[in-house]
């Protein structure tokens, strides 16, 4: 009992006199915390539920779909038919199951042979995994792919669903329990956005839509789980629930663009779309223009020269993906996820194979603002370096096109013709005009008076 | 010898050339210098302040095109090649884009064709009426507002009376001397004329009128044939590049729509516009010239005044108006105005018929007059317009350029904006390299002008981000309230923010100077 109040105490005592000297430390920690590349805005925005071979199995030059892929109907009858990858078009799709039990169903331990038939025996419909999006679908991507960075080997951390990744990206952890939320929530598992707050490195976690009545505590009067609280992981922190200086950091969406036009964006933003996810069944339109008026309102400002923006997606959401992932533990990594890289020091054009996964994010923020890792995979993961020139100027803000059409080409006219005929007609007319003016010739009058006389008298 | 013989033999004791040009006669050294003198005032006040400001919008599309033609990049990409008109003027332009383009440098080009014209006129009016006259003829169309306005912009109005002046003096040269030459030389002249601005075409029946009512000029009809074949043969380059480079489809849809588009000035525009700026006084003398040397009457009065009377009917009758349309007319009135002026005060002075008066006098007096009328006129006109109003060709637009070089610095490339009117949306695209639309484009066809892309949904756009910037200015918001309201409509809308305002000082009635916002760019987002 003793213990128990000594403990009180000095957990009380704790409380008070942290935020105290945490906001010391802070404003101590402000002097040095010059990012190491010209990267002084990161933004993330997680999406839901593709793969990249559901995005961009068809973009020329990256690592899609293989053209004999047909992958059978059902594994334990060897005559059954299979099904080759097909443009979704205008089928509806559906939120197929993705928990850690179909990944290794799917998996089939590397063949990777397992996508219908893991679905079917749900009662689902399996052929849907095996469609893909393309240009026409998903056209604003496949413009960013066009003009920035596509990686086509980055995977979802674990093989399960979206809190687990999610975790993973926050923490580089994968939580207390897989692709769960503890009812005492995650507890003092670091985060990034703790390294961030001690260093008084600026930070802020956008939620569209944000409702910050909802978090992991009402969960016990709820029947359902909220997608904030299951997609924004620091809603199931105590501390970054009770902790002004810390859930004064969640904030609404609409935020984002009062920071980016007075200037104070934060060093670290993550994003959560909500009411513009591309979680099926929603249209990937949605997120799609989402993503575009963020973008272009980044392009507009004056964060823009020294930003990079991360578009990703937390898990593959059941659908069809032809790379295996490689297995680092027993967590993951999960299928290859669709991700984007927008940035003015961003190659143009380029599709970077690095070995990626969400934690590939900690890594960044970490060696950009010298943070130490949070745990092993992102001490462990690649960096995405790679996809950045920074030896070259930032390239200046274009908005990209929402759609591959290419516009109606203006009328190029051949413009040899216009000079051509323009100029023999100059050379025409001088020649003509200089045959008259050399021409010897007596006016009727050398002077008007001469002249008029000599007309008035005729 | 005489005094002043000696004087250049001790001056210039061991040189002929120099003693023969010192010697030269006074009245040709009086004469080069008056020439001189005007064609250096006619270069002076087209030069002056003259990149003070921008663009105006036909500056910025005529400009445009010729950027197209040289294919500089983002520019040949807004601004199509093809419009209403031939191409000359913008092809002279493409030259001297190809090392680089300028805004200056256009007008410079115009200049340039304003001061040759002032020289054809001086030739011109010597031809017809004697030395004098052509030196004062050339002095007045040197500071006459009409043309000295036009001639400080990148216009095509500004070559073409440069070429339809150029024909009247061939025309002149051929009724004077009878050489088919001059004839077939004013056919080449007036296909120039028509590769300048097509509706300098017009003047075909200034001619015409001429010659069927002239029983003194004999022509031959092989001679007017061959003429009229080189007319043509000069024309050409117009269908062929539109037809060769691929631009017929849109040559026809803008002869449909400048057949039939709807008029954009009152009857009484070019009665309550042009002769002010010709000068009162000018049309004045001009007219009372006629009816004095009315014994005098020879065929170059008819000429003179059948290429004054044939526009300003064509013009007065066709729907579409524009103030520069009749600057055709300002050269025979600057010959027709120095004649009288010339010829009266040579012959007597008949106030002070008792009084005996030196000519000399009356002279400086009525041609002084006359000269710093106009000067102060010019000088009125070419000054920065700060009231926010102005007349479609009369001078740039304060602030369109700032505001387009705003853009070009701060505004994403493939943005688009969104102006009240296409005015302003030319002069941004030109500055900015951006791509602007007009609000107040109509959707039907046969009520825009070709070359413009109509809005049929705003709201649409700025929903789906096709649209980012709207652009409200003063000048179009004065001539359409409808549409500037709209437009700002959409600003409230879509939580516009400014991000940009464009001043221009402006002095108010009790001599206060203020700073105002005549263009003003929102940023919105869905």
């Amino acid at each position: 009992m003793k213990h128990i109040k000594l403990f009180t105490s000095l957990l009380i005592f704790f409380s008070v006199v942290t935020p105290v000297l945490g906001s010391t430390s802070v404003s101590a920690a402000q002097s040095g915390n010059t990012p190491k590349t010209p990267i002084e805005h990161l933004i993330v925005v997680m999406q839901q539920n593709h793969t990249f071979d559901n995005y961009f199995g068809t973009y020329p030059g990256a690592n899609g779909l293989p053209k004999d892929t047909c992958i059978p109907v059902s594994l334990s009858d060897p005559k059954a038919s299979c099904v080759s990858p097909f443009k979704i078009t205008n089928e509806p799709i559906t939120d197929l199951s993705h928990s850690d039990v179909i990944f290794a169903k799917q998996f089939q331990s590397g063949k990777m042979n397992g996508f219908i038939d893991a679905l079917n025996k749900l009662n689902q419909n399996g052929t849907l995994s095996m469609g893909y999006f393309d240009d026409q679908d998903i056209p604003y991507y496949w413009n960013l792919a066009d003009q920035y960075v596509l990686f086509d080997n980055y995977f979802s951390s674990a093989h399960t669903g979206s809190i687990t990744n999610r975790m993973f990206w926050v923490s580089g952890r994968a939580g207390r329990e897989f692709n769960r939320i503890p009812e005492e929530g995650f507890g003092n598992i670091p985060t990034i956005f703790d390294k961030l707050q001690e260093r008084g490195i600026s930070w802020k976690f956008y939620i569209r839509n944000y409702d910050p009545s909802l978090n992991y505590r009402k969960l016990k009067e709820l029947d359902y789980l909220p997608p904030q609280i299951q997609w924004a992981p620091l809603l199931s922190f105590d501390r970054f629930l009770d902790d002004p200086e810390l859930s004064s950091r969640i904030v609404d969406f609409s935020e984002y663009y009062k920071d980016l036009e007075n200037g104070t964006l934060p060093a670290v933003s993550y994003v959560l779309l909500l009411g513009a996810t591309e979680h099926p069944i929603s249209d990937p339109g949605l997120g799609m223009k989402a993503t575009q008026t963020m973008l272009q309102s980044l392009m507009q400002s004056d964060s823009w020269k020294s930003s990079a923006f991360l578009l990703t997606y937390d898990d593959w959401g059941g659908w069809y993906d032809h790379v295996p992932p490689p297995q680092v533990d027993e967590r993951g990594y999960g299928f290859r996820v669709p991700t984007l890289l927008v940035s003015p020091y961003a190659r143009q054009g380029y599709i970077d194979h690095t070995l990626l996964d969400h934690t590939s994010i900690l890594k960044f923020i970490e060696e950009n603002w010298d943070i130490p890792p949070l745990a092993e995979r992102d001490a462990k993961s690649n960096r995405f370096t790679s996809a950045f020139d920074f030896s070259s100027s930032p390239r200046l803000p274009v908005f990209i096109s929402p759609t591959r059409e290419v516009p109606e080409p203006r009328i190029q006219p051949r413009r040899i013709v216009i000079y051509a005929a323009y100029g023999a007609a100059m050379l025409f007319a001088f020649m003509i005009l200089g045959r008259a003016v050399t021409t010897k010739e007596k006016l009727h009058g050398s002077s008007y008076d001469t002249a008029l006389h000599e007309e008035t008298k005729s | 010898m005489n005094l002043r013989e000696r004087l250049t033999q001790r001056i210039f004791p061991k040189n002929p050339t120099l003693v023969q040009w010192w010697s030269r006669d006074r009245e040709t050294t009086a004469r080069l210098i008056s020439v001189t003198l005007v064609m250096s005032l006619a270069a002076g006040i087209r030069i002056w302040g003259l990149n003070q400001i921008g663009f105006n919008t036909d500056e910025a599309v005529y400009s445009g095109q010729a950027a197209a033609i040289a294919q500089i990049p983002v520019l040949k990409d807004i601004f199509p090649v093809f419009r209403a008109h031939p191409l000359l003027f913008q092809f002279l332009l493409a030259l001297l884009f190809n090392f680089g383009v300028s805004d200056l440098a256009a007008r410079l080009l115009a200049v340039a064709i304003g001061v040759a014209t002032v020289f054809i006129v001086y030739r011109l009016g010597s031809l017809l009426y004697g030395e004098y006259v052509g030196i004062l003829a050339a002095l007045i169309l040197a500071v006459m507002p009409y043309h000295v306005v036009v001639s400080r912009q990148v216009l095509l109005d500004g070559p073409m009376v440069l070429c339809s002046t150029l024909t009247l003096y061939l025309l002149a040269r051929y009724a004077l001397t009878g050489n088919p030459i001059w004839l077939h030389a004013a056919g080449i002249g007036m296909g120039l004329t028509f590769l300048a601005k097509e509706t300098g075409i017009i003047l075909i029946g200034a001619v015409y009128s001429f010659f069927a009512l002239s029983r003194d000029i004999f022509v031959r009809i092989q001679d007017l044939i061959i003429s009229f074949v080189l007319m043509v043969l000069m024309i050409l380059p117009f269908p062929i590049s539109l037809w060769l480079a691929g631009g017929s489809k849109v040559g026809q849809q803008y002869l449909i729509w400048q057949l039939f588009r709807r008029p954009n000035h009152t009857w009484d525009f070019y009665l309550t516009t042009v002769p002010e700026q010709i000068g009162i006084l000018v049309i004045i003398i001009a007219i009372a010239g006629l009816l004095l040397l009315w014994g005098e009457r020879t065929w170059r009065e008819r000429l003179l005044l059948w290429w004054i009377i044939v526009p300003v009917v064509f013009f007065q009758i066709w729907p579409t108006k524009g103030y520069q349309y009749l600057l055709a007319i300002a050269p025979p009135f600057a010959i027709l105005a120095s004649r009288p002026l010339i010829r009266w005060l040579w012959i007597e002075n008949p106030l002070s018929r008792n009084k005996p008066m030196s000519t000399t006098w009356i002279r400086a007096l009525v041609g002084g007059i006359l000269i710093i009328t106009l000067l102060s006129a010019s000088w009125m006109t070419i000054k920065p317009a700060t009231t926010g109003a102005f007349v479609a060709g009369t001078g740039g637009v304060p602030g369109g350029r700032e505001a387009g070089e705003w853009i070009q610095e701060h505004v994403p490339g493939e943005a688009t904006l969104l102006t009240i009117g296409p005015s302003m949306a030319n002069i941004l695209q030109f500055y900015g390299q951006r791509k602007a639309l007009g609000l107040s484009i109509s959707p039907n066809p046969l009520h825009r002008n070709p070359s413009y892309e109509s809005v049929n949904n705003p709201d649409s756009d700025i929903r789906t981000n096709h649209i980012q910037y709207l652009v409200w200015d003063s000048y179009s918001a004065g001539r359409s309230i409808f549409f500037s309201d709209r437009l700002l409509e959409l600003v409230a809308r879509f939580n516009g923010r400014a991000v940009h305002t464009q001043t221009v000082t402006v002095t108010l009635e009790d001599g206060t100077k203020v700073d105002k916002p005549v263009i003003i760019i929102y940023m919105v987002h869905p």
